[in-house]
């Protein structure tokens, strides 16, 4: 019999290939490998990231889910909660009792009753609504908070990257 | 790309070694000439690493197959590591520099990646899906060879530390020692996988076992990091170079063991505390352990905030975080009195209700009737006022008592624990109502009847009583904690009292006895949430003077009220509470037996009697308290079954 972690990985892939959130696509890069995941997130409707569709790589621990697994964006991001190298840093991916900011309820944090869909789900709303309290990107937090117009305009040249148009 | 500096490699080294044998024409002058020559040496010595690169790589290739690119990013960046960590123990030993020792180390690094990488294939096998034979082989292979070679290394090093001292083959028995813990732990994590792949049932220890063998390995680890600092720092100087993987050892070990604890008392909780889930629960929740996305058949534990999971998985879970996954309750720090109480709450609130039930209804013969009306509120508060009103008036020439005998014992009340903590609601209700007597509020708080006449007893006894030492505070405060848990239930129990008489059928007795109650309740209620706040404050201040005073004042002002009252027909001090007291002042006929007994027509002296010789005996005899309290139950199951009959022999 095969591992908890991999037995629950294929249930939720199952459960996201049969029933799709909206403007999501996840699954295993491999099927020999279900711990290493690729997602594709639309940027959501009426926000600066509209339009885009941005890749993101998931690492799963061993013990998944009772720990959290990593999130990386693979394209360029600039947002206050990503992280330069594309991290992406939100509560629901931080195991209560490690808080590298000091300020997550622990409420928000990662337990086994997360999964991939709300992580997914959770980016696409961060994409929405970025917490410029999160130090992630401390460039964009600022820029985000205090010239909202340049901000947009990064976000939409990304966005036109991620497209493969000229920008 | 390798196979280009291979090959340059290659090129390079024949060209030292074809020009040399061309200068010399003789192999010895050739070996010395290469040697005596720098530019030569550092090619040949180019040509050594990668002569070992590539046998690693045929290893590899043999043992592993090709790498997974997290494997190899991982070894990379461990490898880094390794090597500026080797670059410093150069610094410690450069006396010894030689070539054999630069050799040495490169087999140690050599060795050190493939228990890396052995490490990782081990983990890798959680999440793989199907493993071939080829897999087993080869790990299995790797992995005894492996060990096979530290045994070999770490035994070439002690023996050679034994003939000559120490010099660095210290350092190579060391991390061979480390390495050959890291193989044990491997080949244990190997098996445990090996042996869950092939069970068709998830394997509950196997999370256990590998707790246990992480904490076991972590403390060799420790204890031999923590050796070899201190030989290297007598013999040498601090070894620098080992500080990195120690710290990581130490707090790895720390981990496990924080992990191994919390999960034991979490476990130990989960086993004791939560109820299985039984199949109706399973019903009607979704039945789907949330943990691992799977159906619920087997054995799953109910947590007292209701959630229900697999055993399995909680367990799991717990060795992580010690809370709710769904609702993150702190199982660590909620349990005991929610999931003590969720299975006995039921059964407490039958209790008054038993009592109150048979008030209306004839029931049982009298006397045996009368002590179960008295017992079956067994919650304490009226005990505190047994204690005080059979204290005062024998309290003088009884031994002197300790703090706890005066106040009667609460801890020897079988029911105490089940008594659920006093909800928000009952707690509120009893302000709402007001207090319907004058005659009560007048009456002044009377002084703390505790020691009647300080004078009877010896200077040791009241010192004795006034013992300020640490155990004694301690079971002041237990004891005051009891008696506002005993108060909080008290008034609980009234409330449930006035629900269900004001819900009883009226009947010829009842209608006075329902006023009588009604009101004499919600005295009760007063008193007690009087004294309950007077309590629960200081409490915390490690003050038990005020404390003890205010509670004795209510159970005084019961005596108190009796005594003044005597005129009357004043059946017993019972233990009904003050309330019962103080409803004798008011309705002048009304008994004890009107708040939770029947209304036969005991005679009342004999009623009494049988009370006030069984009030001391109850204390102790809690059999027989229980007794009564499951005869009381029989009889209210019989009565909720036939109300008609039980109406007609309350009219009788
Ligand atoms: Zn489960
Ligand atoms: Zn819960």
């Amino acid at each position: 019999m095969a591992g908890s972690a991999l037995r629950r990985l294929m249930a939720e892939y199952k459960q996201l290939t049969l029933d799709p959130p909206e403007g999501i696509v996840a699954g295993p890069i491999s099927e020999d490998n279900f711990f290493e995941w690729e997602a594709l997130i639309a940027g959501p409707e009426g926000t600066c990231f509209e339009g885009g569709v941005f890749p993101a790589r998931l690492v799963f621990p061993p013990d998944y889910p009772l720990s959290p697994p990593k999130m990386k964006f693979i394209c360029d991001m600039f947002h206050p909660n990503i992280f330069a190298d594309g991290r992406v840093c939100i509560s629901i991916l931080h195991a209560p009792g490690d808080d590298p900011m000091g300020y997550e309820l622990s409420a928000e944090r990662w337990s086994p009753v997360q999964s991939v869909e709300k992580i997914l789900l959770s980016v696409v709303s961060m994409l929405a609504e970025p917490n410029d309290e999160s130090g992630a990107n401390v460039d964009a937090a600022i820029m985000w908070r205090e010239r909202r117009e340049e901000f947009n305009q990064i976000a939409r040249r990304l966005v036109r990257k991620t497209l493969g148009l000229p920008t | 790309m390798q196979l280009l500096i291979s090959s340059v490699c290659m090129a390079l080294t024949s060209a030292v070694i074809g020009n040399a044998y061309y200068q010399k024409k003789q192999f010895y002058p050739a070996v010395v000439y290469i040697t005596k020559s720098n530019a030569s040496m550092a090619v040949i010595y180019i040509q050594f690493f990668v002569i070992v690169f590539m046998f690693g790589k045929l290893l590899r290739k043999i043992f592993l197959g090709t790498l997974r690119a997290a494997e190899f990013e991982h070894l990379l960046e461990r490898f880094w590591y390794a090597l500026t960590e080797t670059c410093l123990a150069f610094t410690v030993f450069r006396d010894d520099f030689n070539p054999r020792f630069v050799a040495l180390f490169t087999v140690l690094l050599f060795l050190k990646s493939f228990h890396w990488l052995a490490e990782e294939r081990v983990d890798f096998m959680e999440r793989s899906p199907v493993l071939g034979w080829l897999f087993h082989i080869r790990v299995a292979s790797l992995l005894s060879m492996l060990g096979i070679l530290d045994y070999v290394l770490l035994m070439h090093a002690y023996n050679s530390t034994l003939l000559r001292g120490p010099t660095v083959q210290l350092v190579f028995g060391f991390e061979y020692a480390i390495l050959l813990t890291v193989i044990a732990s491997t080949a244990i994590k190997y098996v445990l996988h090996a042996a869950e792949m092939r069970t068709d049932t998830p394997w509950e220890n196997k999370a256990v076992f590998l707790l246990y063998t992480e904490l076991v390995i972590g403390l060799i680890k420790v204890v031999l990091y923590l050796l070899f600092v201190v030989i290297m720092a007598k013999i040498y100087a601090l070894p620098m170079f080992v500080f990195r993987p120690m710290f990581f050892t130490i707090r790895n070990f720390r981990k496990a063991l924080n992990d191994v604890i919390m999960s034991r008392r979490a476990i130990r909780n989960m086993n004791t505390l939560y109820p299985d889930a039984t199949p109706e629960e399973l019903r009607q929740s979704d039945n789907i352990c949330i943990i691992c996305r799977e159906d619920m058949v087997n054995h799953s534990k109910k947590l007292p905030c209701g959630h229900i999971f697999h055993t399995t998985c909680l367990r799991s879970w717990f060795q992580r975080q010690q809370t709710c996954p769904t609702c993150r309750l702190n199982i660590l720090r909620a349990p005991a009195v929610n999931s003590t109480a969720l299975p006995r709450a039921p059964g407490a609130a039958d209790e008054p209700a038993a009592a109150v039930g048979a008030a209306p209804a004839a029931g049982q013969p009298g006397p045996a009737n009368a002590t179960g009306a008295n017992a079956s509120p067994a919650i304490a508060a009226p005990d505190v006022g047994l204690g005080r009103a059979n204290g005062t008036p024998t309290g003088a020439n009884a031994p002197p008592p300790s703090f706890a005998e005066l106040f009667g014992d609460a801890n020897g009340f079988p029911n105490l624990g089940g008594i659920p903590p006093p909800p928000l609601m009952p707690m509120l209700a009893p302000f709402m109502v007001p207090p319907p007597f004058a005659y009560f509020t007048p009456v002044p708080v009377p002084p703390p009847p505790m020691p009647l006449d300080l004078t009877k007893f010896t200077d040791e006894e009241l010192r004795a009583m006034e013992g300020n030492q640490r155990k004694h505070i301690e079971e002041r405060l237990q004891l005051l904690r009891n008696i506002t848990l005993m108060l909080d239930s008290a008034g609980i129990l009234m409330n449930q009292y006035q629900g269900l008489v004001a819900r009883l059928p009226p009947t010829t007795v009842s209608t006075s006895a329902t006023e009588t109650t009604t009101s004499a309740t919600s005295l009760a209620d007063v008193a007690s949430t009087t004294t309950l706040a007077s309590t629960t404050s200081p409490v915390s201040s490690a003050v038990y003077d005020k404390p003890s005073t205010s509670t004795a004042a209510a159970a005084a002002a019961a005596a108190f009220a009796a005594k003044t009252q005597e005129a009357h027909q004043i059946k017993s001090v019972a233990p009904t509470i003050a309330a019962t007291v103080t409803s004798t002042s008011v309705t002048d006929k009304i008994t004890i037996e009107d708040l939770g007994a029947d209304e036969d027509d005991v005679p009342t002296v004999a009623a009494t009697d049988t009370i006030a010789a069984t009030a001391d005996a109850e204390n102790e005899d809690s059999s027989e308290l229980s007794e009564l309290r499951k005869r009381r139950l029989k009889f209210l199951e019989e009565r909720n079954k036939s109300p008609d009959s039980a109406e007609r022999a309350a009219s009788e």
